[in-house]
């Protein structure tokens, strides 16, 4: 369509869309003439229709005058063939959270208005193409299964990597698209027909629904002065029809192409038909652009992220501390976690909304797939409509309600489902029993259409102290389950050893019983050595591990191989102990040095917070006054910072058994506004002030306003410091600077940032300014000494 | 659709250079790193992670009373109107180190605020790297032309809001993946737009007069290295 507009006299920057209006005859004209060369299917020229874009009344004028035109052209064409209308939808033209402004059910909500208005005007499917973005195709097509019963075709653009811009392979797309129900996947756009060829037979690999393809002419190149595409129409339609045999089904072109290619596309496929479509058996979950499959090689789950017995993550949850989890969860993914749980239930939160924000952050800081954890359907719901990809679903059961409850969001959805074999009767005590609930599962399962290889069975761990055959049972029904119903399995293992000593020692005893059982997945503490000790071996075992490369890489960072090895290099010069080390480490920005001689002078009888008044203190100042003096920089002040982090921590860690340690010296609230997402700065005043003594509260990035407001007024913090680096969004700071000075005036407002001075701070009313992180603690200093 | 007047170049790998990201982490030249300065451990964890792409065009550039008419745009700075002078034409551009980037920024960030500085003085040194190459690939495609220093919205009185324009120009969404947020910040963030002008070749009388002008103000080289940090092309 676009290429065929700028030949008709669409202008640069002019919107393809506004010509149903302004010119519907040539609209007309180019499906008609697309028809007549072969084609079977016009998309609607309504790729950039977007209520990100117009108002939805002019959406609605523009759909319905860009299906009236492929109408129009269906009545005129003279073919013989079936002629079918997509409503086209392009991306809308904002990136989603969290990497972009857009939240996912705005976008959600956008589609579906225009996807409404398509399936009103009368079109015969729903075209989703040159998606470059996982989440935002996500969005696209759960809008379309959510607004019409039409099938859903969904294509997506690859770079030359053979990735999406966000990071998206085809299997992870595949995967993604078909849990949602997508009716044919498929890519289009940005690479010509043999360099797409490559994603295509992945997709095919992958896929158990048709299969399309949709490329460019090949690359515009540039001779004379005038552009063209590079692939010519034979050339073109030869890349394309030597993929039917490979089982390619929907075909077309996209930029540079004209109905001359189309033309020699249908000539050259001629009356080939591709073999069917072969249903795939794999298991497989993938997050937006990892996939893992399921049941051939054991897989670690990362157990971490549960409340349950730990006491610091439920606090960090309580308070909605969530670098806590995500610490928990890049510790686990460093470990070897291929999969991780999420389960944020803990009484007095709100779950739904504390998981959904659970799994939107980790995927912004790990790419491992996860494992949605919750009882509650409703938390699951929303969690599974945030999560890009295609989740690991924890759980269901034999019991009839919970089935009712999980399986129409599964269907919805997507997901691989953990199945556990228990029913209103409870734990059947023999494997026989939790055989013939996992048998009940599956046949309710398929009255939804939910694939068994969709379902993974966990047959309960149960306490061997409690009961002495427990695990034997558990162990019997795992084998046998995975033997008569071809599905793989999952166990908890680590209740095994409840109530016993040393509990990782049966642990993994249990966990290599269960893997030489054909166990496929394992939640496990990924942090413990002992269990991944085990199912690192069992993979070296088993011939999972060329030249035992993982296992020797393992075993390089146990403990004992540390301590055997030679020691570390001496630092330069000589090497001081206790408190006066102390200070130069901290000056000299050593964190672990720094760390061990803090717990070296606890050891020896020194008062913590004596260490922090003659040591740390003095060591931050002289840093301090370097950085003010222009002798130090940002990495130096940062590092010192750090260090003097490090040696906090181990007296903190002291002082916790004791008395209340440190007197705090007053809440600082902090957060980079509206608008703004740069928040390097603000995070380098944060740890500065924290090494001062402060208790600061870090409202993060983009907060609104009335959001800082809040904030103040419920912990009635003497001091606010807010932080933007562009021009356009100083609006948003004064606005903020107003509001606080008008609803809590108690509270002194500093500012900072790149585009920043003191006149431009004075002028949108804040009571300091500071130019860089030191200033910025001595600020505060001077704000909370009584200076009013 | 792609508009044909459209480039689009894959940048390639660009290699780190340690220097350039401790200068973009605020670390003068002269000052040594700290002992224990997370870069190597950054360099690892950053490896791979920006994939540097650019497209570009090229518009003719007409002067009409106070306003500059850049083809996409038209605007009355006066600076951009000086880096300008001279010049003919320009070359609009898009350059982004990708998205992945910017998640291993989070993460770092996550993991410490150093870490957090370094990462984004690694994505900076990258799309600024994949800036230069673009720009010496355009300085092999037009031999007979002399090309300016880049020039981005939000320089000088260059106003921030042309953004809206040049996105759409360059149809950076489809294309690239960029895409702008309200307050006209670039997603992915480490992504730069730029003009560059494009004027003939010097002629020997100009080149004299420029020699000229440099006898006269011998100063400025040193004195302000803002108005020439480009090596002449000669």
């Amino acid at each position: 369509m676009g290429t065929l507009l700028q030949a008709e006299g669409l202008k640069p920057g002019e919107a393809p869309e506004t010509w149903n209006l302004t010119h519907p005859d040539k609209i007309t004209a180019i499906h008609r003439a697309y028809y007549e060369a072969g084609t079977n299917m016009v998309a609607a020229n309504t790729f950039g229709v977007h209520p990100q874009r117009y108002d939805l009344a002019v959406c609605e004028e523009m759909i319905r005058a860009a299906v009236a035109c492929a109408e129009q052209a269906r009545k005129e064409a003279k073919v013989n063939h079936e002629l079918f209308i997509g409503l086209d939808i392009g991306p809308c033209g904002k990136l989603l959270k969290p990497l972009g402004p857009l939240d996912f059910e705005e976008a959600v909500s956008g589609f579906a208005a225009v996807i409404r208005m398509g399936a009103a005007c009368g079109v015969d499917c729903i075209f989703l193409e040159t998606m470059n973005d996982g989440a935002e195709t996500r969005a696209a097509l759960l809008a379309a299964k959510e607004s019409c019963d039409l099938p859903v075709l969904v294509s997506n653009a690859y770079g030359a990597d053979g990735k999406l811009m966000t990071g998206g392979t085809p299997e992870s797309v595949v995967a993604m698209l078909e849990g949602l129900g997508a009716d044919a996947v498929g890519v289009n756009c940005s690479l010509g027909p043999d360099a797409l060829a490559p994603i295509v037979e992945r997709y095919l690999a992958a896929a158990s629904v048709p299969v399309l393809m949709k490329p460019n002419a090949g690359l515009p190149q540039e001779k004379d002065g005038k552009t063209f595409y590079n692939v010519l129409p034979d050339a073109f339609s030869a890349q394309i029809a030597a993929l039917v045999p490979k089982g390619l089904r929907i075909m077309g072109g996209c930029c540079g192409t004209t109905p001359a290619y189309i033309a020699a596309l249908r000539e050259a496929v001629g009356n080939q038909v591709p073999p069917p479509i072969e249903k795939k058996r794999f298991t497989v979950i993938a997050s937006r652009g990892t996939v893992l499959e399921l049941g051939r090689d054991p897989v670690v789950i990362g157990e971490r992220i549960n409340p349950t017995g730990k006491k610091r993550l439920r606090k960090a949850l309580e308070e909605g501390d969530m670098a806590y989890v995500l610490n928990e969860a890049i510790a686990q993914e460093e470990r070897g976690a291929q999969v991780l749980d999420v389960n944020v239930g803990t009484p007095g939160v709100d779950e739904p909304a504390l998981l959904t924000q659970a799994v939107q952050e980790l995927q912004a800081v790990t790419d491992l797939p996860l494992q949605l954890d919750t009882a509650d359907p409703a938390a699951m719901e929303r969690a599974l409509r945030a999560y890009n990809g295609k989740a690991m679903i924890n759980s269901v059961n034999g019991k009839q309600e919970v089935m009712d409850a999980v399986f129409p969001l599964v269907k919805k959805y997507g997901g691989v489902l953990v199945a556990l074999t228990l029913d209103e009767a409870g734990i059947p005590a023999a494997a026989e029993g939790r055989l013939a609930i996992a048998e009940r599962i599956l046949k309710e399962a398929a009255k939804y259409g939910i694939e068994s290889r969709d379902i993974l069975f966990d047959t309960l761990t149960m306490t061997v102290s409690a009961e002495g055959s427990a695990a034997q049972v558990t162990l019997d029904a795992l084998r046998m389950i995975r033997e008569r119903t071809g599905c793989g399995t999952v166990l908890g293992v680590s209740n095994v050893s409840f109530g016993l000593p040393e509990r990782e020692v049966l642990g993994s005893a249990f966990l290599t019983m269960a893997l030489e059982r054909g166990l496929s997945a394992a939640i496990m503490n990924p942090l413990s050595d002992r269990m991944m000790g085990a199912m690192i071996s069992f993979r070296t075992l088993t011939g999972r591990d060329e030249n035992c490369g993982e296992y020797i890489r393992f075993a390089g960072e146990l403990p004992a191989m540390q301590a055997a090895a030679p020691a570390a290099q001496p630092g330069t010069g000589l090497k001081e102990t206790g408190a006066k080390g102390l200070r130069r480490a901290v000056v000299k920005g050593l964190c672990r040095e720094a760390g061990n001689l803090a717990r070296e002078a606890l050891a020896a009888g020194q008062d913590g917070l004596d260490l922090v008044k003659n040591e740390i203190i003095p060591a931050l100042d002289e840093v301090g006054q370097g950085f003010e003096a222009k002798r130090l920089f940002l990495p130096q002040l940062m590092m010192s910072a750090e260090a003097a982090e490090a040696a906090f921590r181990e007296i903190k860690a002291k002082v916790a058994g004791q008395a209340e340690g440190q007197q705090p010296k007053g809440r600082v609230v902090i957060a980079t506004v509206k608008g703004d997402i740069h928040d390097i700065g603000k995070n380098i005043v944060r740890l500065l002030l924290e090494n001062y003594g402060f208790e600061v509260t870090d409202l993060g990035k983009d907060v609104a306003p009335e959001a800082v407001l809040e904030a103040v007024e419920r912990l009635h913090a003497p001091v606010c410091g807010l932080s933007a680096l562009m021009t356009t969004t100083v609006p948003a700071m004064a606005e903020t600077v107003a509001l606080l000075h008008e609803k809590a005036p108690w509270c002194r407002v500093m500012v900072g940032g790149a585009v920043l001075t003191e006149e431009y701070a004075r002028e949108i009313g804040a009571d300091g300014y500071g130019r860089d992180a030191m200033a910025a603690v001595r600020l505060v200093e001077k704000f909370m000494g009584g200076e009013a | 659709m792609l508009r044909e007047e459209l480039h689009q170049e894959e940048l390639g790998e660009i290699p780190f250079d340690e220097k350039e990201i401790l200068r973009y982490a605020m670390l003068p030249s002269f000052a040594p790193a700290p002992e224990e300065l997370p870069l190597q451990e950054c360099l690892r964890a950053a490896k791979g992670a920006a994939q540097c792409r650019a497209v570009w065009r090229r518009y003719p550039l007409r002067r009409d009373g106070k306003w500059l008419d850049l083809g996409f745009a038209r605007t009355d700075t006066l600076d951009l109107r000086q880096h300008l002078e001279g010049c003919g034409e320009i070359l609009l551009f898009a350059c982004t180190a990708g998205a992945e980037m910017d998640r291993r920024i989070a993460r770092a960030k996550l993991l410490s605020p150093a870490r957090g500085l370094l990462m984004h003085a690694i994505g900076a040194q990258q799309v600024e790297g994949g800036c230069d190459r673009l720009c010496s690939r355009l300085e092999e495609q037009f031999p007979d032309r002399r090309l300016t220093d880049r020039f981005s919205p939000g320089y000088g009185d260059l106003p921030l809001i042309l953004q809206r324009d040049v996105m759409e120009a360059l149809d950076c969404g489809r294309i690239l993946g960029i895409t702008l947020t309200d307050s006209l910040l670039m997603t992915p963030s480490k992504s730069v737009t730029a003009i560059i002008g494009m004027k003939e070749r010097e002629t020997e009388h100009e080149l004299q007069r420029t020699a000229d002008k440099r006898a006269v103000l011998p100063g400025r080289r040193n004195g302000n290295p803002a108005a020439g940090g480009r090596p002449e092309a000669g």
